[in-house]
């Protein structure tokens, strides 16, 4: 094996005496391997930004929901069942409702659609927004009913023009009925909180508000379909959920039902990831083929400068190249051809992942860094080494296997 | 008896070749081609041969035979006392790296190599260092007085220039045999009294030379000649320097 260092020699002088060619041949495999990695490090680097974004949600984050077996109002969460909750159910912090209305405001700006979310003053740990002006408003809120609300920064602007509104009053109309609400705060968006909750033009203007203030609309808040419960950092999630579920069996005497659901947060963002990982692996593959293509041609092209050079062979044997000399000195050639091409496309897929994850965090407004790891520039590097030796050996044999007086005698 | 053989193994060795009984057969069978039938030959050391024959009377399949690029159907081949008429493709390379220099027609050169890596690769096949191999194939140039074009590409050069490259590298590797096979068939007549000037130079330098041609010019500034017609030898004469 002495001589390997004089067959990566040859081979390189010989891809060089064939630049143009060469390039092309190369072109598969680093269309093949950059893309493979660009998808691979965004697909990563997105999830990354999602799983940050979510751990900044605070973790303990349970949602609670009656089957809909349940459908009989007697089966649904009341608002003792939450006292009762917060009560008796070690590790949870808090319990909110998931009550909504929706209604229409209008200001000097004009009309609006308005969503208001009704829950209790925890209901702030479950959004991923920091206070800018005032307060959240507070369990004393929720006890008394009072109409305050809390408002984000860009809603408070197309309301108002400005978010300097606390204390300010909004006129929300729902069911032909008009009451005001004073404005408690005002919340920023997180500067990763792109993926969670996202605004588009027209979207309604979202108000948090005690969902004890709906009962001054005429409707009694004494049911709810679903909950969300915050557990604690601390507290096994899963340990709480079997308490709370527990509980509300017991109280509503339908043990073994199985009428109350939940899916936590952690679950919600799973099934996310999961998806976005068959996404990512499914793109990956299709970009794998690519690179299997890119093989091909170099096969191909390895053919043709076995036929073109075949008289070369017939010399180099005559001259005593044995045929595992000539096997090493084809197959290092269409090594070389991938590997480099490999270099060049890993380099070409991670200035490429960064420049998408660029354009992606520009357009949804929050950070995407790509998820480059070594093990998939690795991967990439091996795989493409592989389909180098792969597809050299057919025609690397091909030419070793000529007889040097058929290969000489041909031209 | 064993005496008899060991004289034989002996008087072997003393040959440089020694061919027995060759036969070469194409298409066994109804239509068989005997390129080659009963050929007995033996060269000594030193010795400047040349084999002369029309296309088609077998010198072409003595040459490859010679020069171990083929087996033989029947017969035996020694070569610098080594069977070689039963060896696999892996041993051949290794004799005709070992114990032949080629010169060809075409010269045979590889045109994307400059004079010095054509000279050097046999050398490489051999195994031998870089710079012991620079060494040899400068010397080996300068044999043939091209010591000024070691970097040239075979384009840039003469075709007779381009057969010193050949001759060149055909003795780098100081091998027994020279086996030129029509060395001046694609040569200009000033071109070719070089080349066979240089020929005759290395065989009064003590190089063994086989020359293959059909002319017989060519054939008689040889010190011996065979004659092959038919797969046979028809005239195996010396002639007078």
């Amino acid at each position: 094996m002495g001589n390997m260092m004089e067959y990566i020699k040859m081979a390189f002088k010989n891809i060089r005496a064939n630049k143009g060619r060469s390039f092309l041949t190369m072109l598969g495999i680093i269309i093949g391997i950059s893309s493979v990695i660009m998808v691979m490090s965004v697909g990563d680097g997105t999830a990354n930004a999602m799983n940050s974004e979510v751990s900044d949600l605070g973790t303990g984050q349970i949602a609670l929901y009656c089957s809909e077996d349940a459908s009989n109002a007697e089966e649904w969460i009341t608002p003792e069942d939450i006292t009762a909750i917060e009560e008796k159910v070690k590790g949870v912090e808090g319990v909110t409702p998931g009550d909504g209305a929706a209604g229409t405001t209008s200001t000097g700006k004009g009309e609006f659609f308005l969503q208001l979310n009704g829950g209790t003053e925890i209901m702030q740990k479950a959004v991923n927004y920091d206070m800018k002006r005032g307060t959240y408003f507070t369990r004393e809120d929720v006890e008394m009913g009072n109409r305050v609300c809390v408002i984000t920064s860009s809603d408070a602007k197309r309301l108002f023009g400005s978010d300097d509104v606390v204390g300010m009053d909004i006129e929300a109309t729902i069911n032909n009925i008009t009451n005001s609400y004073r404005i408690a705060g005002v919340t920023q968006q997180k500067e990763n909180g792109g993926f969670v909750s996202y605004t588009y033009e027209g979207a309604p203007v979202a108000l948090d508000v005690p969902y004890t203030s709906f009962e001054s609309f005429g409707w009694e808040s004494d049911s709810f379909y679903s909950v969300t419960l915050f557990a604690d950092e601390k507290a096994d999630s899963e340990e709480v959920v079997k308490d709370v579920v527990h509980l509300l069996e017991t109280r509503h005497q339908c043990a073994g039902e199985e009428y109350y659901q939940v899916e936590s947060f952690q679950d919600m963002v799973k099934e996310l990831n999961d998806v976005l990982r068959i996404v990512t692996t499914f793109i990956s593959c299709v970009a794998a083929i690519s690179l299997i293509v890119g093989g091909i041609g170099v096969m191909n092209i390895m053919l043709v400068s076995v036929t073109e050079r075949t008289r070369e062979i017939g010399i180099r044997k005559s001259l005593g190249a044995k045929t595992s000399s000539i096997l090493m000195q084809f197959l290092a050639e269409a090594a070389i051809l991938t590997i480099v091409g490999g270099i060049i496309g890993i380099i070409v897929g991670l200035v490429g992942a960064v420049g998408a994850c660029g354009l992606m965090s520009a357009s949804m407004g929050s950070t995407i860094h790509p998820g480059i790891k070594a093990s998939t520039i690795l991967g990439a590097t091996l795989f493409s080494c592989g389909i180098g030796v792969f597809f050299g050996i057919y025609p690397a044999r091909k030419a070793a296997k000529l007889s040097p007086i058929e290969a000489l005698r041909r031209n | 008896m064993k005496k008899n053989e060991a004289e034989r193994d002996e008087n072997r060795l003393e040959k440089l070749i020694k061919v027995q009984d060759m036969c070469k057969i194409y298409n066994p069978g109804e239509n068989e081609v005997r390129a080659l039938d009963h050929v007995n030959l033996e060269i000594n050391r030193g010795e400047f041969v040349a084999i002369i024959g029309h296309s088609g009377s077998g010198k072409s399949t003595l040459m490859n035979m010679l020069g171990c690029l083929d087996v033989p159907t029947f017969g035996s081949y020694y070569l610098n006392g080594k069977d070689v008429s039963m060896m696999k493709d892996n041993q051949l390379s290794e004799i005709r790296n070992q114990e032949i220099g080629f010169i060809f027609q075409g010269f045979n050169l590889i045109a994307n190599l400059n004079a010095m890596e054509n000279v050097e690769l046999p050398l490489i096949y051999r195994g031998i260092g870089r710079n012991e191999r620079q060494r040899l194939a400068k010397e080996a140039l300068t044999k043939v007085g091209l010591e000024k074009r070691i970097h040239h590409k075979p384009s840039e050069m003469s075709g007779g220039q381009q057969q010193r490259v050949a001759i060149a590298r055909a003795i780098a590797a100081e091998p027994p045999v020279i086996l030129a096979d029509e060395p001046t068939g694609n040569l200009d007549s000033s071109s070719t009294q070089e080349i066979m000037e240089i020929l005759k130079g290395l065989h009064n330098a003590g190089k063994s030379i086989i020359l293959i041609t059909h002319d017989n010019d060519i054939a008689n500034q040889a010190n011996r000649v065979v004659r092959i017609l038919d797969g046979k030898i028809v005239e195996d004469y010396f002639c007078g320097q």
